[in-house]
């Protein structure tokens, strides 16, 4: 098996840090440390519009792809500490003028590191340096965010989020070397539980990814410093049948609010220092890449053993490479060098 | 800076640093580095600048700043690129505080312009305490970055049993979105420029 390059993407004049595919229609947007955000057409390859009024005095670090609503809309987070909203309201997508800016959100006190919508595009989370995680509740309009939760577990950067495309779980990555998952509230749905810590890396966790088969929580890759990716597996959901003690705080009824999960495996080991960013498939196959420039593709043979199908290096030159994203059989991914890349699965 | 956090540092003589600058006969003296450079010279790659047939000298040294057309270094090289930064603190470089030392800079580099290469420098607070050992390696970072060619990672540590808390300073001197960071803040931009100010 190898990579084909599709197209090249350029115009970032700095590090590219993120990408985001929307779930329908498309368009790929892309974010730098130059300040702007570039939106194509995945179809036709044609640059659509800069976002790039000065809304943003830093790096952009992140971007999402709203999953829901009437229009395209998505969320960039930036090393400024705000978020920024943009949409395009009109029926013309490619018009330029038509994308604006709707709502800067405020309210973190350092860099922005990661954004995330959950699947009914009802909460935006986002992570940053100061340790929290805020939980923004969206309208359709993007027009107003409440902050209806901070989360405080993590006791150091909280590097990544992201939400399972089915459930109300969110997954976040952290300095502090673990990833923790965070549930709404059964009872109290402004209430965002931790139900599980991940340890075990033994470095910074850059992201994660959860596996795209069936409708609950089921596995969830994670990545990080310490070049490891690790498979980690949900054994028993937290309780969430209605029980004797559901009317004691959450904080007190621990035990029944606490999802057991268990390392799985660790996935053959070949990247060469931090690994960036991990995707998993709705083909099954998780995707990796990191600072050895190098893109690799795993294939599961068993519920333990994985083999590397893929391994590229130099996919961005000499460059590191900060993201990767699966669409469809496709990968996408982001590098040092500023630039974009589309690539294809020759099997 | 009226308190100072070392007040009375060890410092060495200038003369006795290691250096490539204008001391050719120092190099050839060395054991190792005859090797190194022959490596290094059989990798310089044919600039634009460079007429055809010319064997690059590595004497004339251009590693000044901003000069990407070189593709191989030496430690030697490095060290000359980061021992004439100014302590933030001392009126001395950090060559001559001994915070960097060539035999800390190790080099894994194939030579081929194509290939990733990997600088790893242990620096040596003056103090095990020192609360600007962050701030001392984020001015090697930025220094290293702005003169070698992209194709080197940079890994800055601090040597062990040196500091206090070597691997919290550790893993925040190599943490890319915090090194990101840190060059968007202005104070700090400020601070590391006038570190660097001495350089040649």
């Amino acid at each position: 098996m190898s990579l084909s390059l599709v197209h090249t993407f350029t115009g970032h004049t700095d590090k590219c840090w993120a990408t985001s595919i929307h779930s329908k229609l498309p368009l790929l947007a892309t974010v730098s440390g130059d300040r702007t955000c570039r939106v194509y057409n995945l179809e036709t390859k044609r640059l659509i519009v800069v976002l790039d009024d000065d809304s943003h005095s830093k790096t952009l670090s992140s971007v999402e792809w709203k999953p829901t609503g009437e229009f395209p809309s998505l969320a960039i987070g930036s090393f400024d500490s705000t978020i920024s909203i943009w949409g395009n309201e009109e029926a013309v997508l490619e018009d330029e003028d038509n994308w604006t800016l709707m709502a800067i959100i405020e309210g973190h006190e350092n860099e922005i590191k990661g954004v995330s919508w959950s699947h009914d595009g009802v909460y935006l989370a986002s992570c940053s340096r100061d340790k929290s995680i805020w939980i923004w509740e969206a309208d359709d309009n993007n027009e107003e965010f409440e902050c209806v939760f901070v989360v405080q577990e993590h006791s150091q950067d909280v590097k990544h989020v992201t939400w399972h495309q089915h459930e109300n779980v969110l997954a976040s990555s952290s300095y502090d070397d673990t990833v923790k998952l965070f549930k709404q509230d059964d009872y109290d749905e402004d209430d965002w539980v931790n139900v599980a810590d991940l340890t075990g890396h033994e470095g910074t966790v850059w992201s994660s990814d959860f596996e795209k088969k069936g409708e609950r929580v089921t596995r969830l890759s994670s990545s990080s410093d310490d070049g490891t990716i690790r498979i980690w597996k949900i054994l028993h959901a937290a309780d969430d049948q209605p029980s004797i003690d559901s009317k004691l705080p959450s904080t007190i009824k621990t035990d029944t609010n606490q999802d057991m999960w268990e390392l799985e495996t660790i996935l053959p080991i070949i990247h060469h220092g931090p690994i960036y960013s991990v995707a998993w498939g709705e083909n099954g196959y998780i995707a990796s890449v990191g600072s050895d420039g190098r893109i690799v593709v795993y294939k599961e043979l068993n519920s333990k053993e994985w083999q590397i199908i893929i391994s590229q290096p130099h996919s961005h030159g000499v460059y590191e490479i900060n993201n990767i994203k699966w669409h469809g059989d496709r990968l996408i991914t982001a590098g040092d060098d500023g630039l974009v890349k589309l690539w294809e699965l020759a099997l | 800076m009226t308190d100072l956090i070392n007040a009375a540092p060890k410092v060495l003589n200038v003369d006795q640093l290691p250096t490539r600058e204008g001391k050719e006969d120092r190099i050839e003296q060395s054991g190792y580095l005859p090797g190194l450079l022959s490596l290094s010279v059989f990798n310089v790659p044919f600039t634009e600048k460079s007429s055809p047939g010319s064997t690059p000298a590595l004497s004339d040294s251009s590693l000044q700043s901003d000069d990407e057309e070189f593709e191989s270094v030496d430690a030697l090289e490095i060290y000359d690129l980061i021992s004439s930064i100014s302590d933030p603190e001392h009126p001395l470089t950090l060559g001559q505080l001994a915070v960097v030392n060539l035999e800390d800079i190790q080099l894994d580099d194939s030579g081929n312009p194509n290939e990733i290469a990997e600088v790893i420098i242990k620096i040596t607070p003056t103090i095990t305490h020192c609360s600007l050992a962050t701030l001392i390696g984020l001015g090697i970072r930025v220094r290293l970055e702005r003169c070698l060619p992209p194709r080197y990672r940079i890994i800055i540590k601090v040597k062990e049993k040196t500091h206090q808390s070597e691997n919290q300073v550790n893993k925040q001197l190599n943490d890319k979105e915090r090194v990101s960071a840190a060059c968007e803040n202005d104070q700090l931009l400020k601070v590391i420029s006038q570190m660097l100010s001495s350089c040649k």
